[in-house]
């Protein structure tokens, strides 16, 4: 609840305080309010018809979550060797928790909407793009990946 | 003063449960007199309540609601089937002015003023004439009765005419020297929770003319200040009745038993002193003269709301504790010990909870067991902590000893708090009474609900799960199982339908039936309807029991038209989409011209369940131990193919489909080998009795695990009703065994169904 005012007040005044990772040699970021925690990446349980982006369940803290794994998902080469590779947990507007597979966080960065260049397609996880220091980054709509994960109807 | 309406709202709750339970032991030939009373107390309670937070509306019908039952209580009236009908019918309009006060919706005034009526009707037309004119009385002045508002009005009028109506017993011979004298001086509280001194005057007059006497009343205004000084709220009045020798003290003081902690009172049989003192004796009583002082009865009343005065210094109530003892005849704010213990109560209510329902009351014992066995947990941890600094193989011996105790303390621990939270299904099955009786008066038929099992426990979660599905499904029996009454005569059966809904362990689960007499399913009717709607093909050869599934298709109805109830399609669907959340699947059998049974089995807990570890391609998964018949490593040559690929087994003669779980859930993508020699099985069986043989790795263990939701984070995945986190921390998949099964068997059992009526026809 506190979280949506802040996010509403930040949208207001058109600066978002952004998370910023790398996914193969592209970086994409995400607000930092939605943001749970981050941590290693660890084992996960394989669960049944499961769409490719998925890697499994895990266990945080007694709540089970899944993991999406966010190279297959954007279609990136994803880098399986490096050991920088961590789960970022989300939690969406609605309350649901997921955690993002990233090969690396690189650090945040102050966004201001105002700067960010739509782009056209509607209905997809990208929801912008904006330049910052020199570095194109998109813009990850959460909701678009979370969406999916929880109703993507699975084709046998 | 928001917790303090809550808390009320609470109550409320508890007393309609109260009121339902009553009125339907009533109905059940049940007139005892301690029946009769706990009806009362209850509408009473909730008209104290309501009267002392301004709820007009509800005191107002309540009032009503009380006289009539009053009329039952004194027994001027029999408490007949249409009697006790129009006090169902009372007491849920009733309840949902309680919920009309708690912010739901408002309550149609036509339906108040109906029962309203009813309520008055039958006061009026069961008794005597003067208890007629009483009610009439009564009825033609409801306006004199509002409790709170009036304190308001600086009118002492509102007062006056009270006594006046009964002045009748004035005119009469003076009593004779043995007659009972009643004094009574109200509190400002007695009208503060909307009660009145005539109603007491009443009550005093009814038992006069059960003795064919009279009573002499004589109101004492001599504390009645001036108009200017008069407070509105303050009570100056009291009384003196004088009652006919025949009234026995008992039957008096039953007069206070509402009311004993807000009135100061006092009952003399008029002997040696005939000269009874005309001067009533308000400031001082003597206490000589008070035979029954009666103190207050925690769980004779229900707790009053306290007044705002004492809430508002919560720490006050907690030192004037003395009172109670002596007849205080102040006119002071005190409703004394039970207003007080049930404020500090109500406090250490409000503090442990949150939102609506948040608080549970639970047995003592209960909590006693609990609290014991966590008294051996705390001493087994010490032994456990103790041993594990021996070295000694002795002590290694000891330690897992002393492990194992712990492991079945815990279990018990486990039990315990199941316990706690377990709550009889009554609260459900009673609130289907409503359901029924309002759905048969909207489709004109009757129909009486028999309940079985109501005190059966289930997790409280599961209770409130249940209201949805079974107000749905009575609902439904009510309008397409019952037929009407004409087509029930015609039919050689009885026009009062039955439908019986009860409640039952069996076997770790909790069976949950509910049958009606009607006309079971018209299965021809629910095959046309299918194939109308495209739901089949007009060629489908179902078995019974595929056409009876067919009503929980989405959609789906064979109303001819569309009711007030149903008929719109909606309903079946939702009721096994909401059962199969709860971990059950809805079992239907239905006899033409007998009746309908729809049963279905709920777990008793949502949290914990015994499962089976077992591995299938890599990844430990669990089965709940409940649905396995047995495990058995295969013979090759009893296993057989068929022309699809799938295989089935023949166990001692029963052949049943066998399903390699790593290939059915997709977990990988090899093909099964082509020797199914020396796999592991597990013959699973759902609900409805059918069986298949799961294919998996190896069996690992046998544990208890804790139910994870996954779909509050994921979507629903087929054959997975569930999660839980193993010891090791990582995440295992509770297998759906009902829906495995129910897909193996889809696949193999209806070919054959469709052969053989090929070979029929």
């Amino acid at each position: 609840m506190t979280e949506q005012t802040e996010l509403k007040e930040a949208t207001d005044t058109k600066i978002v305080k952004m998370i910023v990772f790398a996914i193969g040699v592209q970086e994409y970021c995400i607000p930092i309010l939605s943001v749970r925690e981050i941590r290693g990446f660890e084992k996960t349980t394989t669960l049944p018809f499961a769409p490719p982006y998925v890697c499994g369940a895990i266990n945080l803290r007694g709540i089970i979550l899944t993991v999406v794994d966010l190279a297959v998902y954007l279609n990136v080469p994803p880098q399986t060797d490096n050991p920088r590779r961590v789960v970022v947990i989300v939690e969406s507007k609605n309350g649901v928790v997921c955690g993002l597979l990233v090969d690396r966080v690189i650090d945040m960065a102050d966004i201001n909407l105002n700067d960010v260049q739509a782009v056209s397609e509607d209905g997809s996880c990208l929801g912008g793009l904006v330049l910052v220091d020199n570095r194109m980054i998109g813009l990850l709509r959460l909701e678009t990946v979370v969406g999916q994960l929880v109703t993507d109807t699975i084709s046998e | 003063m928001d917790d303090i309406l809550q808390i009320f709202f609470q109550e409320c709750d508890e007393q309609l449960q109260e009121l339902e339970r009553g009125l339907s032991a009533l109905s059940d030939g049940e007139s005892e007199h301690e029946t009769v009373n706990a009806v009362f107390r209850a509408v009473h309670s909730i008209k104290g309540g309501a009267a002392s937070f301004g709820l007009d509306n509800l005191v107002r019908f309540a009032h009503v609601f009380e006289n009539s039952l009053d009329g039952l209580r004194s027994g001027r009236f029999a408490p007949t089937h249409d009697v006790v009908k129009v006090f169902l019918k009372a007491m849920d309009v009733l309840s949902d002015l309680v919920n009309e006060a708690r912010g739901g919706a408002t309550v149609d005034s036509a339906r108040v003023a109906e029962s309203h009526a009813e309520l008055a009707d039958i006061s009026g037309t069961g008794s005597n004439q003067n208890a007629s004119q009483a009610a009439t009385t009564e009825d033609v002045i409801p306006a004199d009765f509002s409790p709170v508002p009036m304190d308001f009005e600086p009118v002492p009028a509102d007062f006056e005419p009270v006594p006046f109506d009964f002045d009748f017993g004035e005119e009469e011979a003076p009593p004779a020297a043995a007659s009972l004298l009643v004094t009574f001086r109200p509190h400002d509280a007695l009208y503060e929770r909307g009660d009145d001194a005539r109603n007491i005057l009443i009550g005093l007059a009814d038992l006069a003319r059960e003795c064919d006497g009279e009573i002499l009343t004589t109101c004492d205004r001599s504390a009645l200040p001036p108009l200017a000084d008069l407070l509105p709220d303050k009570s100056y009045l009291s009384w003196q009745v004088v009652l006919p020798p025949a009234v026995s003290e008992d039957n008096a003081n039953a007069v206070f038993d509402w009311i004993s902690e807000d009135c100061d009172f006092s009952i003399v049989r008029e002997g040696a002193e005939a000269a009874a003192p005309q001067e009533p004796t308000i400031e001082q009583p003597e206490p000589a003269e008070v035979v029954a002082v009666i103190p207050p009865v925690e769980d004779h009343e229900a707790p009053p709301p306290a007044p705002t005065p004492s809430v508002a210094h919560p720490v006050q109530i907690l030192s004037p504790l003395p009172a109670p003892a002596t007849p205080d005849a102040h006119p002071g704010p005190s409703p004394a010990g039970s207003a007080a213990s049930s404020t500090a109560n109500g406090a250490a209510q409000t503090a442990a909870r949150k939102p609506e329902q948040a608080s549970i009351r639970v047995d003592l014992h209960r909590i006693d067991d609990l609290m014991d066995l966590v008294g051996e947990l705390v001493i087994a941890q010490a032994a456990i902590e103790s041993l594990s600094r021996r070295t000694d193989a002795a002590g290694q011996h000891e330690l897992v000893q002393s492990i194992s105790s712990m492991q079945s303390l815990t279990r018990d621990i486990q039990d315990a708090v199941m316990a706690v939270r377990a709550q009889p299904v009554r609260a459900v099955f009673q609130r289907m009474q409503r359901v029924v009786r309002e759905a048969s008066s909207m489709t004109h038929k009757d129909i009486v609900l028999t309940l079985e099992g109501e005190d059966t426990e289930v997790d409280r979660t599961l209770v409130e799960k249940l209201t949805d599905p079974l107000t749905h499904m009575l609902r439904n029996a009510v309008d397409h199982g019952i037929e009407s009454p004409e087509a029930r005569i015609a039919a050689g059966k009885p026009a009062e339908g039955h439908i019986v809904l009860s409640a039952e362990h069996r076997s770790g689960r909790i069976l949950i039936t509910i049958k009606d007499d009607g006309a079971g399913i018209n299965r021809q009717r629910v095959f046309e309807t299918a194939v109308k709607r495209g739901v089949i093909p007009a060629d489908a050869v179902l078995s019974d029991d595929e056409v009876n599934n067919l009503i929980f298709m989405p959609g789906f109805s064979t109303a001819a038209q569309v009711s007030n109830l149903s008929g719109r399609g909606v309903g079946m669907d939702v009721v096994k989409q909401a059962i199969q959340s709860l971990g059950s699947r809805i079992t239907i059998s239905s006899i033409p011209g007998k009746g309908t049974t729809f049963g279905f089995s709920l777990p008793l807990t949502l949290a914990i369940l015994d499962g089976m570890l077992i591995s299938a391609s890599g990844s430990t998964m669990v089965i709940p131990i409940s649905s396995v018949i047995e495990t058995m490593i295969v013979n090759q040559s009893d296993v057989y193919a068929l022309p699809d690929g799938s295989n089935v087994i023949s166990i001692r003669g029963d052949c049943m489909p066998l399903i390699p779980l790593a290939t059915v859930l997709k977990l990988s993508n090899s093909p099964p080998p082509d020797s199914l020699d020396a796999s592991v099985i597990l013959v699973v069986e759902n609900e409805s009795g059918a069986r298949a043989a799961l294919i998996v790795d190896e069996i690992r263990d046998q544990t208890q695990v804790v139910i994870k939701s996954i779909e509050s984070n994921y979507r629903q995945i087929f054959g997975v009703s569930a999660a839980t986190i193993l010891g090791d921390g990582s995440v295992s998949l509770i297998l759906d065994v009902s829906a495995l099964v129910a897909s193996a068997i889809g696949h193999i059992d209806i070919k054959p169904s469709n052969i053989r009526a090929e070979l029929a026809a």
